[in-house]
């Protein structure tokens, strides 16, 4: 036996059985068997190596295993002599025979395994097991004693099959309950959804007759008979036979709707009554310019219903019916759908519940056909709030003393002119509500006899015209001595000129004082005794704060400046030989100070190269040169022992890769990682040492207390 | 094998020498054999099974749901392959079945009209074969475990049977009554013999790691103890003094002349003692794994010359040689612990019964063609298998 040969079917059984994969690597698996092809001694080999892997505590490794085990046997004699020589083990192993030898976790792997191994198992007995009598035993063993049922695709044993049926059971009881109950719901909520359903269809066929299919139902027919009925009245006798222009859209539909039948009987009623006049009495009484008249109207199925007045009860049922449907009934009627479906229930509920559910999904439909267009909430609060017409009180803008904002319409009243005020035209810049209506203004003549009025007015202090007055002068004064005009609503009318360059700053107490002698700036008053007459007479009540006087007199600005984009890059040249692209101000924090460099990332200034090289030289000196991290990867893997080059270097350069420990296998499912579940996590807060202290002190501390030392003494006193 | 051929037609040799030599050399074959098939009565396992002596012919098997099979070993077909056929069974449908699992069977030694069962259903029947009717059945106040009957007997007819209780219990077919009990132990009888080489020596073994041998004749007590350390205090500790284990002793054997006595015990030992002295012989046969709790029954082959003890052992049946300790091959063949195992001495088959409810023919592999001729049959047995073909595609060169 080569040992080469040997050592290269050992490295190829151990990459096949950790590769984690369900299947073989097939090329990998020719080689495998190219080498047991040459001699049984690679065979026995083969097969030792096996037994190892399928001793391995990893479901994945014994699947991989039990996998080139089938390839083999199937091929070599000599394999299936030595195998079935130790079939017992093999079944242990792969097929669980022994209790108390589960198969190795990760379970769907196991199980896989299992239900696999069984299976070839079989296969192998029909072909070999005449052959082979350890063979037939086995599979006569696992048939009788441990009652696997070879028929069974799943292969389970017997308790396994029990248990399954247990469960099949307590789920099947869960189902009954859960049906009982979705039918005892059903039975009561279904005239309740019937009722709902009515209502909706209803209300529609009140806001909007059923077009789409007007001449099938009983009911829409009623109403476009009634509502032909109207129209004729109304339009076809005025000589207006069709014209929707007055008519919201519903009544022209329905007017379209009706026209055959005026025509019809218009015809009938002219053959009838006036049999043979011509044609001009005919134009005469009905507008039209021939019996053959026709007239098309394209009706665009597309509706609006626009909420108002006269339909808002309607569309108020409406929509709750909507939401209730959407919110309630959809739903529960999924779930019993689901129930039944899930029990197999008769099919006269199934189709209850269907019907059901399919005239709930109409009735929506139409309505979200019809567009209706609900008012908004506030709305229909102001609404409400208007209708009560009986209502004493009338809700009032607050208004006291000096008021901002005075509509246009009742400026005259207030005795102000329309555009005197810069506030208001501020207001009129940005309309509030676009429903105002623009007042008529006053004539000029009333206008100044009623300025005149209120000129006399304004000397009334109790007039609200006088408080304006004081305030407008106020503002005027206070606005020429600021000439800088920081106040930009009052001052953007006087002096537009010198509003672009005066920066705008934010109000605050020394805008308040500009150019004011402020007395009590920084002064605090301390009152330090609450009482009535008793005061400690050595304390100043009055003492000035520096720094408060300073920040009411002064204000400070930020300067922020502009800001510069950053022209350059770094350009340190990289380990891959590109160049550095980050543009950063000063530093760059791989690189450290940016410094003028050329094309291929060498500093341009000599000193800066001086810099560089000594910063390289102390790094060299920090990271001595045998951690050279090839060397000691190299001498590690030699050795087998860990000398730390994973650790020692390479911290920038690496970065993306992690950090920690390399598992041998990678593509093997770890099973050491604890699952992440909900339970673990609190387990780890729970469980934590500290808070376990944490509670046996509070614990312990709670004990001694009920045991307080002479806390109970009186007891004994009294005797 | 000529030379012995020749030996023994001159007359130079021993005539027994030749068979000797031979027996042995069979034994040291024993394997599965494809041919040799019993047929699967038992549902469940094998407790114990027992072959008589007389033609060698019928083979006694008891189960552990109560039912024993009689099956028929003599090969009369002339054909390689042959599969025990089953003779009469006393199954589950029989009135008078035992209702526990059988533990010990046993041929009447003198004649095959007549065998004996004991049961965990506290009773111990002699059974008529004709009829398979039980002629008479002993109760008792506990499981019986294991009952014997001498082999070599002719002044006696007495039956040991021990139960669960600590006395050992002396039947007599003559009268049909327990006329004797036999005190001493302070545990539960697991395993009796008597000697093959005087007929009123007993052995008894007990769950209290004692091993006592007794004279029937005595009443008093029993003759001896077997003491493992033979006697030296210095090395057993005040509990372990005259025991024979440390655990339960629960296999007894005397060798085929009577001469030694084997044991076996749940510490894992088997032990080889001089049944005239109670002696430990000291044999090391490394560790016998045995956990049963109930008697396990392992068997002494007869007529080689090293003779070889086969024990159940786990999943397999070990070979040792019985006075070198040394293990010889590990039979293994059953998927199941393997309770019972009983040598045939005229064919030097093996039979082995298990839990997985297999009974096992162990048979000697017939000499290998000689070399000139091996190419040929070689070539034949492969066209008359193809199972044993290898089948390498032809896309793996």
């Amino acid at each position: 036996m080569d040992q080469e040969t040997r050592d290269k079917l050992s490295e190829l059984v151990e990459e096949l059985t950790t590769s984690g994969e369900p299947q073989l690597n097939q090329a990998k698996m020719k080689e495998v068997k190219k080498i047991c092809k040459i001699s049984n001694d690679y065979i026995d080999h083969f097969y030792h190596l096996i037994m190892t892997q399928l001793n391995q505590d990893h479901a994945e490794v014994r699947f991989s295993a039990f996998q080139m085990a089938t390839e083999l046997f199937s091929r070599s004699h000599h394999f299936r002599v030595v195998l079935v020589a130790n079939l017992q083990e093999f079944l242990e192993l792969t097929v669980e025979t022994d209790a108390e030898q589960p198969l190795p976790p990760p379970k769907e792997v196991a199980r896989k395994l299992k239900t696999q191994a069984i299976q070839t198992v079989q296969a192998w007995h029909t072909t070999y097991g005449e052959a082979y009598k350890k063979l037939a035993l086995g599979y006569h063993f696992l048939k009788q004693v441990k009652k696997v049922d070879f028929q069974d695709v799943e292969a389970r044993t017997l308790s396994e099959r029990r248990r399954h049926e247990e469960k099949q059971q307590r789920l099947e009881r869960i189902y009954k309950e859960k049906l009982e109950k979705a039918k005892q719901e059903m039975e009561e909520m279904a005239s309740e959804i019937e009722e709902s359903l009515t209502e909706m269809n209803n209300c529609m066929t009140l806001i909007m007759p059923d077009t789409f299919n007007f001449f099938s139902t009983s009911l829409n027919e009623k109403t476009s008979e009634g509502s032909s009925d109207r129209q004729k009245g109304t339009d076809v006798w005025d000589e207006k036979p069709c014209c929707s222009k007055d008519l919201n859209k519903e009544d022209g539909k329905m007017a379209e709707t009706s026209q055959r039948e005026e025509e019809k009987e218009d015809n009938n009623g002219d053959s009838d009554t006036e049999e043979g006049v011509d044609e001009d009495v005919f134009i005469r009484s009905s507008g039209l310019m021939s019996h053959t008249y026709r007239l098309n109207l394209s009706v665009s199925s597309d509706l609006n219903v626009k909420e108002n007045d006269e339909n808002e009860a309607l569309v108020n049922t409406m929509r709750d019916q909507h939401r209730l449907i959407t919110t309630r009934y959809l739903p529960v009627i999924q779930s019993w759908i689901q129930v039944f479906t899930k029990v197999g229930v008769e099919e006269q509920l199934m189709r209850q519940a269907t019907d059901l559910k399919k005239s709930l999904e109409k009735v929506l439909r139409k309505h979200d056909e019809l567009h209706i267009d609900y008012k908004t909430r506030q709305r229909r609060v102001l609404k409400a709030e208007d209708d009560e017409d009986d209502d004493d009180f009338e809700e009032v803008p607050e208004k006291e003393g000096y008021e901002p904002h005075i509509p246009e319409h009742l400026r005259a009243e207030y005795g102000l002119d329309s555009i005197s005020s810069p506030s208001t035209s501020v207001s009129e810049l940005k309309p509030s509500k676009p429903a105002e209506q623009p007042a008529a203004p006053p004539m000029p003549s009333t206008f100044s006899r009623i300025k005149n009025r209120l000129n006399e007015e304004e000397q009334d202090p109790t007039c609200a015209a006088a408080t304006l007055r004081v305030l407008k002068e106020k503002v005027a004064t206070s606005a020429s001595i600021f000439g800088g005009s920081v106040k930009p609503t009052t001052s953007c009318t006087e002096q537009g000129g010198g509003e672009e360059k005066a920066p705008v700053v934010p109000f605050g107490m020394d805008l308040y004082y500009w150019g004011e002698e402020q007395p009590t700036a920084g002064k605090i008053i301390k009152n330090t005794s609450q009482h009535q007459f008793w005061v400690p007479h050595e304390v100043e009540e009055e003492f000035e704060n520096k720094e408060l006087s300073a920040q009411m007199k002064s204000r400070c600005i930020n300067f922020a400046g502009c800001f510069q984009p950053v022209e350059h890059k770094c350009k340190a040249p990289n380990p891959n030989g590109s160049l550095c692209e980050r543009q950063d101000r000063v530093k760059c924090p791989f690189h450290g100070l940016i410094i003028p460099r050329d094309e291929i990332g060498r500093p341009i200034n000599p000193e800066d190269a001086a810099r560089l090289e000594r910063e390289e030289y102390k790094r060299r000196e920090e990271q001595p040169d045998w951690r050279d991290p090839e060397l000691m990867r190299e001498i590690e893997a030699a050795t087998g022992e860990d000398l730390g080059s994973s650790k020692t270097y390479g911290k920038g350069k690496k970065g993306g890769k992690g950090k920690g420990k390399k598992r041998k296998y990678p593509n093997l499912t770890d099973l050491k990682q604890t699952a992440n579940t909900s339970r673990s996590r609190l387990e780890k807060k729970v469980f934590n040492k500290s808070s376990m202290r944490r509670v046996a002190e509070v614990m312990n501390k709670m004990d001694t207390r009920k045991h307080e030392k002479f806390a109970n003494q009186f007891n004994y006193a009294l005797k | 094998m000529l030379s012995f051929l020749t030996a023994r037609q001159t007359g130079v040799d021993d005539p027994v020498r030749l068979r000797r030599a031979e027996s042995t050399r069979r034994v040291l074959s024993l394997e599965l054999n494809h041919d040799r098939d019993v047929e699967r009565i038992h549902g469940n396992g094998v407790n114990c099974i027992d072959i008589e002596v007389i033609e060698g012919r019928y083979m006694l098997s008891g189960g552990s749901d109560g039912v024993i099979v009689i099956y028929d070993l003599e090969n009369s077909t002339k054909k390689s392959h042959y599969t025990c056929k089953a003779v009469c069974t006393v199954g589950r449908s029989n009135r008078h079945v035992h209702k526990f699992s059988v533990e010990t069977v046993q041929w009447y030694p003198y004649d095959t009209g007549m065998f004996v069962s004991s049961s965990f259903d506290k009773s111990m029947k002699v059974w008529d074969t004709e009829t398979l009717k039980p002629a008479d059945v002993f109760q008792f106040d506990g499981n019986v475990y294991c009952h014997h009957m001498s082999t070599i007997a002719r002044k006696h007819s007495l039956i040991a049977v021990g139960t669960k209780d600590p006395k050992v219990q002396l039947c007599d077919l003559k009268s049909g009554s327990r006329i004797h009990v036999l005190q001493g132990h302070r545990g539960e009888i697991l395993s009796v013999q008597w000697s093959p080489r005087y007929e009123h020596i007993l052995a008894t073994a007990s769950t209290d790691g004692r091993v006592r041998m007794w004279d029937v004749r005595r009443a008093a007590g029993s003759l001896f103890t077997l003491d493992q350390f033979n006697g030296d205090k210095s090395k057993a500790s005040s509990e372990a003094v005259n025991t024979a284990h440390n655990g339960r002793v629960n296999g007894l054997h005397f060798t085929d002349d009577g001469l030694y006595l084997l044991t076996t015990g749940t510490d894992d030992r088997m032990r080889l003692w001089n049944s005239a002295t109670g002696h430990n012989t000291l044999v090391n046969y490394g560790k016998v794994v045995n956990e049963s709790r109930k008697g396990v029954k392992f068997t002494v082959s007869r007529g080689c010359s090293p003779e070889f003890v086969f024990v159940p052992c786990g999943t397999s049946v070990a070979v040792y040689g019985l006075y070198t300790g040394e293990l010889v091959t590990t039979l293994r063949g059953h998927y199941n612990n393997v309770d019972c195992c009983k040598f045939h001495p005229d064919y030097q088959v093996l039979y082995s019964g298990g839990k997985d409810c297999n009974i096992l023919a162990w048979v000697p592999v017939l000499r290998q063609p000689d070399v000139e001729d091996e190419a040929k049959t070689g070539g034949a047995q492969a066209a008359v298998n193809p199972a044993f073909e290898d089948a390498w595609s032809s896309e793996e060169d």
